[in-house]
């Protein structure tokens, strides 16, 4: 292995990086930055000769002797950034499906929404009745219930309101038991870590993630973007999406009672302006959001008994992707040709002066169309979760955690066959896209 | 006086000619009074007359009869154009039933329901139409049918019933004010106000509370293939009271079921209507709601 060249590329990496952190607000110059992050890559790449398992996602650990700082590379099918609702069900998904996959995440734990954010009751699976949407995150949601010796809501049973179908889960148990199926599945997961530069290859992509005390060059032949907020995507110049003022997020504690986390909701507080869009914005929240609830404390002088680590947010950017859902395609449940998943939850903007949940009406179930969740002029790249392409109000439908599920593990198949097919996802039959959801569990969308 | 009852018996209600009326009842029974005390001798040798004892007790029989209102009086009734502040009708038709309410001249209330293939004329099923309101307590029966097995038959109507009554007086006793309960579980959803015309009189334009209503029907003995009886079904349409749509129709929920509570308390479910109904869903064909609200 040649150590001076690789010496050579780590210093070309670190100078980029450092560029890169500090050129973030100049797009132009961001953008500079990626051509000749590219072209050093390739030095670098070409120089090293990283030792890839052949057989695996396995990366070798190097340490650079000028900054003792680890390196890791790996070179894997499928990259999915962002553990949280989509993301880890994505990422359980292509491991299941044979694709080597790793999954990369920014916090310290997988979930997102459920766990971290502490919205620990997910929905809505059913409607009218019948269980719409299933495959690996009714199977995770399923198994925590059970775990944990939690209730299932009757779906058979007319609710009075939609949020009493939703799913009680212990957070702590959810989080255990997805780590416990990506590795069974074989997914690498990085935590604390999250995409620096994004380069397109030949081969498909060279991403590189940075964490503390941790580098790493990724190269993979698809990506799935569930960072919420389609950072990826962002970062490789395709349109988003973003309303000039963000639904508040909520900041999850408990006053008082101790918390009982699988079966009862915890008080929640808005934070105005909650934004997750980078690590300034995603911190101003979460300070904001702690303030109120230590002056809350103080007021109504009673123990505080649980608080979330974060807060949790409902909106950012949306991607544009190769079609867009309207809520009126959302409000009149249209069949996409090409559905790979159900949706299914009233239209839920919240504003400052709170929420009036719009409930669709009797037997509509919203699709969501594969071309969704594809960035627009985009190849080898696909997105889930709330970043769907979707307008503002179809995706206050959206956003929710089992039809964010749903199209994860969507996302994840059709990314699987594009690997497979040596193809993009977008070009994948669709028959097959269908044959391998329902050979995984996942429901898949028809006609009333 | 006299001309005064009768403007009020023909023409909708209005607080302006029920104001009037009191005003001439209160100026008759005080001109009773002085009638009375300056002729107290002669008015008493009138007591030893039978006729005036009968003419008495025809005037008292007369009072319970218009008090308690059976089917002839309320017949005589209904001619009226004013049943009060709610004013409600509830009337047959060729094509099935309506039902009027009009709290006020400038909100009216209609539910128009068209009865489907399976309804019989012979053997009519029961019926209950009634108001809920957020909270999904009832707040106002605005018909239920006058049969004695209607309770049995119509369960959820009955339970909902039960439970406002109970409530109510749990609340009374306590000296609870309910509106300033909330929602244990969705934690913003207040209850509403124990009275209906809270929502549904125009004077509370600014209230977005919204407010339903449902109707629960049952024919008796109606099997299908592959029930023995087949159970009531309750449909039901919620109206935006800020803003409410001129015509709604009511759709199916679906049909009651009685579970115990985690707290071993009775309690009744809605489930989905599912292949096993047959005839019961062809009892009514539509029911429309038409709300006109002027300015």
């Amino acid at each position: 292995m040649g150590q001076t060249s690789f010496g050579v590329f780590l210093t070309c990496k670190e100078n980029l990086f450092f560029n890169h952190a500090t050129l973030m607000a100049d797009k132009k110059r961001a953008i500079a930055d990626r051509r000749n992050f590219l072209q050093s890559s390739v030095l670098g790449a070409a120089g090293v000769g990283l030792a890839v398992s052949s057989s695996s996602s396995v990366a070798v650990a190097e340490t650079n002797e000028g900054t003792n700082k680890p390196v890791v590379a790996n070179e894997v099918d499928v990259l999915v950034v962002g553990g949280g609702t989509a993301g880890t069900i994505a990422a359980i998904q292509a491991g299941r499906a044979g694709a080597r996959t790793l999954l990369v995440e920014r916090n310290f734990q997988l979930g997102g929404a459920t766990t971290t954010g502490g919205v620990a009751f997910p929905g809505l699976f059913d409607a009218w009745g019948e269980q719409v949407i299933a495959g690996i995150g009714w199977e995770l949601v399923k198994e925590s219930v059970e775990l944990d010796g939690g209730r299932f809501p009757n779906f058979a049973k007319v609710p009075r309101s939609h949020w009493m179908n939703q799913v009680h889960v212990n957070q702590f148990v959810y989080a255990l038991l997805a780590e416990e199926k990506c590795r069974e599945a074989d997914v690498e997961i990085a935590y604390y870590e999250f995409p620096e530069a994004v380069v397109k290859t030949d081969a498909g992509w060279q991403v590189d993630c940075i964490g503390f005390g941790t580098r790493r060059r990724v190269k993979c032949k698809q990506i799935i973007d569930c960072t919420g907020g389609a950072e990826v995507v962002g970062m490789l110049g395709f349109e988003r999406l973003r309303e000039k003022e963000r639904q508040p997020g909520s900041y999850l504690y408990q006053l008082g009672s101790s918390h009982n986390p699988a079966s009862k909701q915890l008080h929640r507080l808005y934070v105005h302006g909650a934004d997750s869009t980078n690590s300034r914005t995603a911190t101003l929240a979460n300070l904001t959001g702690r303030k109120s609830i230590l002056a809350k404390v103080r007021k109504d002088k009673k123990r505080l008994m649980h608080l979330q680590p974060e807060t949790g947010f409902r909106e950012s950017y949306r991607i544009k992707g190769e079609t867009l859902i309207t809520v009126q395609d959302y409000t009149t449940g249209k069949l996409f040709d090409d559905a790979v998943s159900n949706a299914f939850y009233p239209v839920d903007l919240h504003t400052k002066t709170g929420v009036r949940p719009k409930p669709l009406k009797r037997g509509i179930v919203p699709s969501i169309p594969l071309r969704a969740l594809i960035p627009k002029g985009s190849r080898n790249l696909i997105v889930a979760g709330r970043c769907v392409s979707s307008d503002r109000l179809a995706n206050s439908g959206l956003r929710v955690q089992a039809s964010c599920m749903g199209m994860g593990q969507a996302a994840a198949v059709a990314a699987t066959l594009a690997v497979q097919g040596n193809t993009t996802p977008l070009e994948v039959p669709l028959a097959e896209v269908h044959a391998l959801l329902k050979k995984h569990g996942a429901i898949i969308p028809v006609k009333a | 006086m006299a001309g005064s009852g009768v403007w009020a018996f023909a023409q909708p209600f209005s607080i302006q000619v029920i104001g009037l009326h009191a005003l001439t009842g209160f100026i008759f029974i005080a001109v009773i009074g002085l009638h009375v005390a300056n002729n107290f001798v002669p008015l008493k040798k009138y007591l030893k007359n039978r006729m005036v004892w009968l003419v008495s007790a025809i005037t008292i029989a007369l009072g319970a009869l218009f008090y308690f209102q059976p089917s002839p009086i309320k017949a005589v009734l209904g001619l009226s154009g004013n049943l009060g502040p709610a004013l409600d009708r509830f009337e047959m038709t060729d094509d099935g039933m309506k039902y009027d309410y009009a709290p006020s001249p400038s909100y009216k209330l209609s539910l128009d329901i068209r009865t489907g293939s399976t309804y019989s004329l012979e053997n009519p099923p029961r019926l209950a139409v009634w108001l809920e309101n957020q909270s999904f307590y009832h707040i106002k029966t605005l018909y239920s049918s006058e049969t004695t097995d209607a309770k049995e038959m119509l369960p959820y109507w009955a339970f909902k019933v039960k439970g406002w009554e109970q409530a109510k007086a749990e609340a009374e006793k306590k000296g609870v004010d309910l509106n300033e309960t909330v929602d244990a579980v969705s934690g913003a959803t207040r209850n509403g106000s124990f009275d209906p015309a809270d929502y549904i009189l125009p004077g509370e334009t600014n209230s977005s509370m919204p407010y339903r209503v449902m109707i629960e029907i049952n024919q008796t003995d109606d099997s299908s293939k592959k029930l023995k009886d087949q159970p009531s079904l309750v449909y039901q349409v919620e109206v935006d009271n800020f803003d409410p749509l001129a015509f709604q129709l009511l759709e199916l929920v679906g049909y009651p079921v009685k579970e115990m509570t985690e707290e071993n308390e009775e309690e009744w479910a809605i489930y989905y209507v599912d292949e096993r109904f047959g005839s019961a869903m062809s009892l009514i064909n539509s029911a429309l709601l038409t709300i006109d609200r002027s300015p």
